[in-house]
């Protein structure tokens, strides 16, 4: 009797997922497509699509904290030595067992300098991988590693054997990985059809087949939703929001991203070398104002720091500077600029949530106070030139996202990203020290000190934690989060 | 036969000042390398891919690897992708050929019945009427026009998909938009040329033999009107091709001039001029095809 009911009580939940997966199609419309699904390109649209086949070794969720995947478990056996435990009975989408050889295989393969692999730099302080069993793994890395996990986030685990038969570039046309979904059909510039892998280790996907379509214009996405073609949609652009608001069966899903967008300023220059001109145009914008009429007020007004409140490093204790013409004037004057001051704001068009929108509410703003900013829009490729030459003028706007840990955006304002324009001997040490230890306390009083730092000397205005918006239909059940790093994770969504 | 051999040779003529043109104005203004790796690449990673794209040769030594490679018909990788760049393009080819001839036919069709309609009842209702609507076609932009069909069609009619390529049904809206891009032109061309032949002397002469005014129109007027319009075909090619732009962006439609603008952006030369020297050829071969037509349908023209 007893036997009999465990037995069917093991039949039972063998077939619970079998039960609760629903036939159908489960339909996004994405914003930007990269014409790739190879690890090895791109940025994170690239990594979204990627991440539907494959798996890291540990993952970010949604919000942007470090979770088990391919490795359920780890520990540190010495601040340069790390141990991996592999998740058993992981099997590739053709059957074959996953083990600590693939897992060596793909890190040996990203980190080796002969390999062209976009996001390499996240690893890069690996310096040897070791397979203890078929399900342990060790990294050492060349000095303690803080960053260690969040790196391997964004590296997807391939098939040794598959790989190394086909090449890189060919294994990638046809995934085979270990991912929620099967690789079904790929349609450069127009859809990603996948399938639910039942045997995924996170769960099987709730719904059978899953289809992100790119959708490239705003409005045609957001319609697409209206018919109930897609069920999400990234990128709802801020002036459609409220269009689906008043839809009874839409929603739109906010989330604060990790992109702080910043107005930066060549600081090695007049007039901006002069702190006090800074904090003049930081006391002239008035940035709530702005966040309600450019962006809805989604995502947030910075803090009078680089990074986000949901970022590792972010200073409690700082607030933005209050938004004061009478001030912003008597620092211009004090700074020997009573008539004022011509200058440029450089943005991009498109690359950030309403940017062109929001550097001319800026430069209006500062206007007001007698700084002249005209904004110029910048094709990408001519801003990836002046990026790297520091050329981009007296003021521009960009954004720069974390990820969920400081070392990461705080980057941009040290010496070691060649991309700096304004520069502190302290920040740089403290930069590196953060970095350097996997003492969390002692990263985290670094970084607070670091943002004082820069809330004093202004290197950069600090504006909006910028949202990502999807608008959703009430046909999506559950299971869904809207994620802070743009990456889709689809397969607890329910359908009804 | 020499005629055909004549047109061909003139061909890579102007395809090779577009070649260089493009080469030196997307190399000057962009570094294809950096787009590719991001903002934190090391030095390392750019040094490598640039010996693996053969990007670290003096950019004039590049051009002529490059020429020398175009010249034996090998367009080489596309620095993005890392395919061959004309297999990214024969990829999309089909979609942005589907959507150009079902365009431009329509268009034909509409618009030489809506300017003989025009023409016959010349200054009366329909014409005005259809002058009206030509002219206002003419100043609606594609991409306005499109997303008001799909508002029409999908959203509040619900008839048809809003975008994408999947099933006839998927390519009504984006043929109805590239059409009405191209049709007014049609219209008044036609309706002028009707009008214009109807005035000729030897449609007066059979109208004065008795023939009824419905066979002078067709056995008359018509044939000798086509010309001008035909030619007009050829000369809305080039256009067509913009317009295919804004429609494929607008219906998320997986065609060849999309692949081209985010080539562009990301100063993918290769692909840029793989696509550059499809779209010229299949134009150079739609002008040949009209230029036999012209010459079937008016004796007076011989391709020489």
């Amino acid at each position: 009797m007893r036997s009999s009911l465990l037995a069917l009580g093991a039949a039972l939940a063998l077939a619970m997922p079998a039960a609760a997966q629903q036939r159908g199609q489960l339909v996004v419309g994405a914003a930007i497509f990269t014409d790739s699904i190879a690890p090895a390109a791109g940025g994170y649209n690239t990594l979204s699509l990627v991440y539907q086949t494959w798996d890291p070794l540990v993952a970010r969720d949604h919000n942007d904290d470090i979770v088990p995947a391919l490795a359920e478990r780890w520990e540190t056996l010495s601040p340069t030595h790390w141990r991996f435990h592999l998740r058993r009975s992981v099997r590739w989408h053709d059957g074959t067992p996953f083990t600590a050889e693939d897992v060596k295989f793909t890190i040996d393969y990203v980190t080796n300098p002969r390999t062209v692999y976009v996001r390499k730099g996240r690893i890069a302080g690996i310096a040897a991988v070791e397979v203890v069993d078929p399900h342990t793994l060790d990294i050492r890395t060349t000095s303690p590693a803080p960053l260690l996990l969040r790196g391997l986030a964004d590296i997807a685990i391939e098939q040794r054997a598959i790989t190394e038969r086909l090449g890189p570039a060919e294994a990638a046309r046809r995934p085979v990985g270990t991912g929620p979904w099967r690789y079904v059909e790929w349609i450069s510039g127009d859809r990603y059809d996948l399938q639910a892998n039942p045997e995924y280790w996170g769960g099987a996907p709730r719904v059978e087949r899953l289809r992100i379509r790119t959708i490239p214009e705003g409005s045609t996405r957001v319609a697409s939703l209206l018919a109930g073609e897609t069920h999400i949609i990234e990128e709802v652009p801020v002036d459609l929001i409220p269009s689906v608001r008043q839809r009874r069966n839409l929603a739109i899903d906010a989330v604060e991203s990790s992109v702080s967008l910043v107005l930066t300023f060549d600081t090695r220059t007049p007039p901006f070398n002069d702190v006090r001109v800074r904090r003049a145009v930081d006391h002239a914008i008035n940035k709530p104002q702005i966040h309600q009429q450019m962006l809805e007020g989604l995502g947030s007004v910075l803090d009078g720091q680089l990074v986000t409140r949901a970022t590792f490093g972010h200073n409690p204790n700082l607030q933005a500077r209050p938004f004061d013409q009478a001030r912003a004037r008597a620092l211009l004057r004090e700074a020997g600029f009573p008539d004022g001051i011509d200058t440029r704001i450089n943005t991009l068009s498109g690359r950030y949530l309403s940017d062109v929108d929001i550097a001319n509410a800026a430069a209006g703003m500062m206007r007001a106070i007698g700084i002249r900013a005209s904004v110029n829009v910048v094709e990408g490729a001519v801003w990836s030139r002046l990026d790297r030459n520091r050329e981009q003028g007296p003021i521009y706007q960009v954004g720069w996202f974390s990820v969920g840990d400081a070392d990461f955006n705080t980057v941009w304002y040290t010496e070691a990203s060649r991309r700096n324009y304004w520069t502190n001997a302290e920040f740089d040490r403290l930069w590196e020290e953060a970095r350097s230890t996997l003492d969390q306390d002692a990263r985290r009083r670094a970084y607070h000190r670091m943002m004082e730092i820069m809330h004093e000397e202004v290197p950069s205005i600090f504006l909006f934690g910028l949202p990502r918006i999807y608008g959703r239909s009430n046909r999506v059940a559950a299971g869904w989060n809207p994620p802070r790093d743009s990456l889709l994770r689809l397969h607890r969504v329910e359908l009804r | 036969m020499a005629y055909l051999l004549r047109r061909l040779l003139l061909v890579p003529v102007p395809l090779l000042i577009v070649v260089v043109f493009v080469f030196v104005v997307l190399r000057l203004t962009g570094d294809p390398v950096a787009i590719y790796l991001g903002i934190d690449a090391t030095p390392e990673q750019e040094a490598l891919l640039r010996a693996e794209l053969g990007l670290d040769d003096p950019v004039p030594v590049q051009f002529a690897w490059f020429l020398l490679d175009l010249l034996q018909g090998d367009f080489g990788n596309s620095l993005q992708h890392r395919a061959p760049a004309m297999e990214l393009v024969g990829a999309r080819l089909p979609a942005t050929l589907q959507l150009a001839a079902m365009g431009l036919g329509l268009a034909i069709v509409l618009g030489v019945l809506g300017g003989i309609a025009a023409a016959v009842w010349n200054d009366r209702l329909p014409d005005l009427v259809l002058t009206a609507l030509a002219v206002i076609g003419q100043s609606m932009p594609s991409f306005w026009l499109g997303i008001l069909l799909i508002q029409l069609f999908a959203l509040e009619l619900g008839w048809l998909p809003t975008s994408g390529r999947e099933g006839w049904e998927s390519a009504v809206l984006p043929t109805l938009t590239l059409a009405v891009f191209l049709l007014p032109n049609f219209i008044l061309v036609t309706r002028t040329a009707v009008l214009e032949t109807a005035r000729e002397q030897f449609v007066a002469t059979a109208r004065a033999r008795g023939v009824g005014s419905a066979r002078a129109l067709f056995r008359h007027v018509l044939p000798n009107a086509l010309n001008p319009v035909v030619s007009l075909v050829g000369l809305q090619l080039g256009r067509l091709m913009g317009g295919a732009v804004v429609t494929e962006t607008v219906f998320a439609w997986p065609g060849v001039g999309r692949l081209m603008v985010s080539a562009i952006f990301q100063r993918d030369v290769p692909v840029v001029i793989a696509g550059v020297f499809i779209v010229a050829v299949t134009i150079v071969l739609a002008n040949l095809v009209v230029d036999i037509v012209q010459a079937a349908i008016d004796p007076r023209i011989r391709l020489r």
